[in-house]
């Protein structure tokens, strides 16, 4: 049976600069044990690297271009496993959770026992939001997101059904 | 969806950027060993003077090319790693604004 | 199902280029580039780390042209030496992670668009283990058999076989279809 657990709303904030956070988010145990590693590390140098070489004519490529312009980092790390069970769920959140200092404060806690969890921490100067961390876990495939200066949390989620990012479907909703 | 066609048009073969083939020969030109068992056609030789100039220039040619095709490819990496990260980032916060908003509408 | 076999090069490229000639050579790179290319790019999903590749089998076909015995055997050669370099740089480095050097001004290039299914699609054949990665870009690229494949893969037609199909398992559970 599907069980969800929602804490807190999503905040829809626009941010200004502001000195930003970020954490260590490499698990060399769960490396060992993963099928396949995704690793992105991107910090300011190599955002405005890449953001030149984004398309100006792509509606898409031109809202990623602006929202990464004023970051400072941009750091993805995700594994993926042959078989559940694999890692601690928990354990990992609590981990993320550790380094998180008290200007952070949670945004969205997702719990599915069959779909995918999600726990969002947005880094906070007053109303402003100057970092984000995202962890995402399904049964195979652990994923943790650190973005370092000012983003817009709406206009993020909105990025996906541009550029060739699908939206959610339905289907992801299916049990 | 039929997986085997969405497959066959999504790995469909696509060109490289513009130039390929005579970036592939400017490498071939600067020094690449000669293929087994063939031998290059060497053109008449000018006098040496010219040869030697000739041969900084055609040099200098070939490391900035070389350079510059460096520089793009690593931009070009750099922009496939912004779109992923952003990509990731903005499917998992898409998907617990959506339920957000399922709970909300039940 | 067939493979895709290209008409044959300009009669007397491969041995005019066998006997030097430059031009000859740009010919066959020219017909054969965008196989080459394709292979590398789905399997990092990278144009600039294709071209990379595509240019350094190239290069070494040029170092190894004497061994090439036909238009069929030139491309049995490119597919296998594109599939099993791309193999080797997968396993050298597991974490596929961005390095990069400052370098200052650059121009934008041109771009294709692609449909965001594609796209997905890409992202997640990426994602396969590297002989997964292999035989569904050889099957799907270049519409080859598994008898096909296990040659240039090195591997038994029915490993072959059952790469295939966990890789097209973990397709459908990742694009969330119903196995």
């Amino acid at each position: 049976m599907r069980k969800f657990v929602m804490t807190l709303a999503l905040i829809s904030i626009v941010a200004i600069p502001a000195a930003a956070q970020s954490i260590r988010i490499d698990f060399p145990d769960l490396e060992d044990r993963a099928e396949e590693v995704v690793d992105v590390t991107l910090d300011a140098d190599m955002l405005r690297l890449g953001a030149k070489f984004l398309s100006g004519d792509d509606e898409g490529e031109r809202a990623v271009r602006d929202m990464v312009k004023n970051l400072e980092g941009i750091y993805v790390r995700s594994y993926e496993f042959s078989k559940d069970g694999q890692y601690d769920h928990r354990g990992l959140v609590d981990r993320v959770k550790s380094q998180l200092g008290a200007t952070w404060k949670p945004l969205v806690t997702v719990r599915s026992k069959t779909k995918e969890n999600v726990n969002i921490w947005a880094d906070m100067r007053g109303d402003r939001v100057v970092g984000l961390v995202i962890v995402a876990a399904e049964p195979h495939e652990f994923t943790v997101v650190n973005i370092v200066g000012p983003i817009d949390i709406d206009r993020l989620a909105a990025l996906e059904g541009q550029f060739g990012i699908p939206k959610i479907s339905k289907e992801r909703n299916r049990d | 969806m039929n997986l085997d066609n969405d497959l066959k048009r999504a790995m469909r073969r696509e060109s490289p950027p513009a130039g390929f083939a005579e970036r592939v020969m400017q490498r071939v030109r600067s020094g690449a060993a000669p293929a087994s068992g063939a031998e290059a056609r060497r053109p008449k030789r000018p006098p040496l003077h010219w040869w030697r100039a000739a041969a900084a220039s055609v040099t200098l040619a070939v490391v900035l090319g070389g350079y510059a095709v460096h520089r793009q490819r690593e931009g070009e990496r750099a922009r496939e790693q912004v779109l992923r990260a952003m990509s990731i980032a903005s499917e998992k916060v898409a998907y617990a604004q959506q339920q957000v908003r399922d709970i909300g509408s039940h | 199902m067939t493979a895709i076999v290209p008409e044959a090069v300009d009669a007397g490229a491969l041995p005019r280029a066998q006997s030097g000639d430059h031009d000859a050579f740009a010919e066959i790179i020219e017909q054969h580039e965008a196989m080459v290319f394709s292979l590398a790019y789905h399997f990092f999903n990278d144009r600039g780390r294709a071209e990379e590749i595509a240019q350094d089998v190239f290069l070494q076909l040029y170092r190894n042209l004497g061994m090439i015995e036909s238009d069929a055997h030139l491309l049995f050669w490119l597919r296998q030496v594109t599939t099993r370099r791309c193999i080797d740089l997968t396993r050298r480095s597991r974490l596929k992670a961005v390095s990069l050097e400052d370098a200052g001004e650059l121009r934008s290039i041109e771009r294709h668009s692609d449909a965001f299914l594609d796209r997905r699609l890409r992202g997640f054949i990426e994602q396969l283990p590297d002989i997964q990665r292999a035989v569904v870009t050889l099957r799907y690229q270049e519409d080859l058999d598994p008898s096909d494949i296990c040659r240039i893969v090195d591997l038994p037609v029915n490993t072959v076989k059952s790469h295939l199909h966990r890789a097209l398992q973990s397709l459908r559970r990742k694009l969330g279809e119903r196995p």
